[in-house]
């Protein structure tokens, strides 16, 4: 018999209290640990999808917006911009790189972004990390595509599957407004993950998403031209045979260049001030976007994680009341072990101990919870946001938190333990009643 | 060297309740009846001598040490070593089988830890409780009382103190009770002071306690 047996004896004769209690701490702490770790990730996710890219030009309203589209995939670009201004912004400035890209296609609610070969040479989804192929190679001719990992694993896709894409940005059940039918595209590679929205994506060159919308454009236009006739139907372009009106894009991606090794580049300034006075575009700057971003959301961050903690103390003070109002019953036990020789000190300890096991107990089950929470929320978001982030938690974050539980736990059993001291033995022993 | 020694007791209680015992002692081994009418101070005697509550005055020492000099967890440790005590509600731990109530016991006491075991199922053995492993509160009122008695025994006491041991019980078992406590006593060298308000028991001692004339008792 040990003094850990008797505590573990007095909290299983008070099973439906201590399941409670436990309950309360565990899913406390399950949601203090889901909070921060699904905000750190969050954070990293959104600090991830800005790659290499110095800049960001597109047609969006503003600086925020543009990054969230054109980086992030929230919605396409209201406005696009003509290849003509695209020619001139490259040629504005001795750039490191252009990308061009293009959105407002999808396929079963992942978003297809069409763009230049750079886009796998020279951009780089993560800093200092460029994009590997799981599977097969980056596209070279119309019609082909490359999917991100996580758009892969969702639809199940490999190479040489076949897509149709659909017009507008969709949705996950697929209800997009338009598909492009007579125009398959043919997956040529996959994509490793890389952390990022992009992971939920799939790319296409600019002249494959050309050629389909100038095909149904000519065709509407030859319709609505000759409506009596129906031979329309198998009209064809080629990426040579396009006008200049139909290259349309919506974001530019932009690097100026760096000294070897080097992130930032003096030039970033001059360059933004010239495209922000010569250009009638919106201009980003991604990564100071997606720190305003943090900024935004860090008061509601401070608010939830605020209520965490809330939930937490409350937690701990259903310890209190449960350890508490178990004292008026356990006062013959209390008083028992003082004749057979316990001191008050060590009374005071296996009471204190009581709410410290709580405390692990509930803070053991409150990872094991967050564990779920974090993987059900995770998903969610990238069902809902489209945000692929990992939601796994850090050791440092959990031996916090399990501290910080069994702390306040302990806390809340110092009242009830303070009331085992006093506990006068004589009366005590009195039969109850 | 005395198993219990009083010298100059008193104990005055808001109320009018007085308890003044000049002189009492019990040689080791021995056995008294301490008798005296309800709320004649009985139990506030035992939990005296147990270091439960403090005398205004006087000294109460057990096997020569003066417990009621002893303060705070040294009085609580010298308890569970020196003195065992039955309850007229056995007062056992619920929750707990009749062999953790009696290693409990053992838990504060010299008795070396990895005897626990071996001695308790002994000592319960002894006292006819034939399922150690039985939770206490599904056991018969006598079996009970057994193993309150085993639980006394466990720590190897100088002193047994017993408060009313029998008044839950008819006289038949009354009788039956107090002769197994006398014997357990008397086997394990305890000396033993039992209180009770019921007369048929005086037979059973052959020393019996008046509080009311202690002094003609000395």
């Amino acid at each position: 018999m040990t003094d850990f047996t008797i505590v573990l004896r007095s909290l299983s004769l008070r099973r439906f209290s201590t399941t409670v209690t436990v309950t309360m701490v565990a899913v406390s702490v399950a949601l203090l640990l889901v909070l921060l770790a699904m905000r750190d990730a969050g954070r990293a996710a959104f600090r991830r999808g800005t790659g290499n890219a110095h800049l960001l030009v597109s047609a969006d309203t503003s600086p925020l917006v543009a990054v969230l589209n054109g980086m992030f995939y929230a919605n396409a670009p209201s406005q696009p911009i003509n290849w003509a201004a695209y020619m001139k912004i490259r040629e504005a400035f001795p750039w490191s790189w252009t990308i061009p890209t293009q959105l407002g296609d999808s396929f079963r609610g992942s978003p297809v972004m069409a763009t230049s070969k750079e886009f796998f040479t020279s951009f780089e989804p993560v800093l200092g990390q460029p994009w590997t192929f799981v599977a097969g190679k980056a596209f070279e001719a119309p019609y082909e595509a490359v999917v991100g990992a996580e758009a892969a694993r969702m639809h199940g896709l490999k190479v040489g599957s076949e897509l149709v894409l659909a017009h507008g940005m969709g949705t996950a059940s697929g209800a997009a407004a338009h598909e492009h039918e007579d125009h398959p595209v043919e997956v040529v590679g996959i994509l490793a993950p890389t952390g990022s929205a992009h992971d939920r994506a799939i790319f296409t060159s600019l002249e494959t998403s050309w050629c389909v919308h100038a095909e149904e454009s000519r065709l509407k236009e030859a319709n609505a031209a000759n409506p009596g006739e129906d031979d329309h139907g198998h009209l064809h372009v080629d990426p040579e045979d396009l006008r200049d009106s139909e290259k349309l894009i919506t974001g530019i991606l932009l690097r100026v260049p760096t000294r070897p090794g080097e992130q930032v580049s003096s030039a970033l300034p001059v360059a933004f001030d010239l495209l922000r006075r010569q250009f009638p575009f919106t201009v980003a700057q991604p990564a100071q976007q997606v720190g305003r971003l943090f900024e935004i959301v860090s008061g509601v961050d401070t608010l939830f994680i605020a209520m965490a903690v809330a939930v937490m103390v409350a937690g701990a003070l259903s310890v209190m009341l449960a350890l508490y109002n178990s004292m008026d019953l356990r006062r013959r036990q209390v008083a028992i072990l003082r004749v057979l020789g316990a001191s008050q000190g060590r009374v005071f300890g296996l009471v204190l101990a009581e709410s410290a096991i709580i405390g692990l107990l509930g803070s053991g089950l409150g990872i094991a919870l967050a564990a779920v929470f974090g993987t059900v929320a995770s998903a969610e978001l990238q069902r809902r946001v489209g945000l692929v982030i990992d939601p796994s938690m850090d050791l440092r974050t959990i031996v916090l938190c399990t501290a910080a539980a069994t702390f306040l736990a302990c806390a809340a059993g110092i009242v009830p333990a303070l009331r085992a001291y006093r506990t006068a033995v004589v009366q005590g022993l009195r039969p109850l009643g | 060297m005395n198993a219990l020694a009083i010298h100059g007791l008193e104990l005055v209680r808001p109320g009018g309740f007085r308890l003044s015992i000049p002189s009492l002692s019990l040689s080791q081994g021995e056995q008294a009846l301490l008798v005296a009418p309800s709320g004649g101070g009985k139990s506030t005697l035992l939990h005296l001598i147990a270091g439960l509550e403090d005398p205004d005055a006087g000294s109460i020492a057990i096997a020569d040490m003066p417990i009621s000099s002893l303060r705070g967890a040294a009085r609580d440790a010298f308890r569970g070593a020196s003195i065992g005590m039955v309850f007229q509600t056995f007062n056992l731990l619920h929750g707990f089988s009749a062999i953790e109530n009696l290693t409990v016991a053992m838990m504060f006491s010299s008795v070396p830890a990895t005897t626990h075991d071996a001695r308790a199922r002994a000592l319960l053995s002894e006292l006819g409780i034939d399922r150690p492993e039985q939770a206490v509160e599904t056991m018969s009122v006598g079996q009970q009382q057994r193993v309150a008695v085993a639980r006394a025994l466990a720590c190897r006491p100088t002193l047994v103190l017993a408060d009313e041991p029998t008044a839950s019980l008819d006289p038949a078992n009354a009788a039956t009770a107090i002769g197994l406590l006398q014997r357990a006593c008397r086997d394990h060298g305890a000396a033993l002071l039992c209180t009770s308000h019921d007369p048929s028991l005086r037979e059973h001692f052959s020393r019996v306690i008046d509080l009311g004339t202690v002094e003609a008792a000395r």
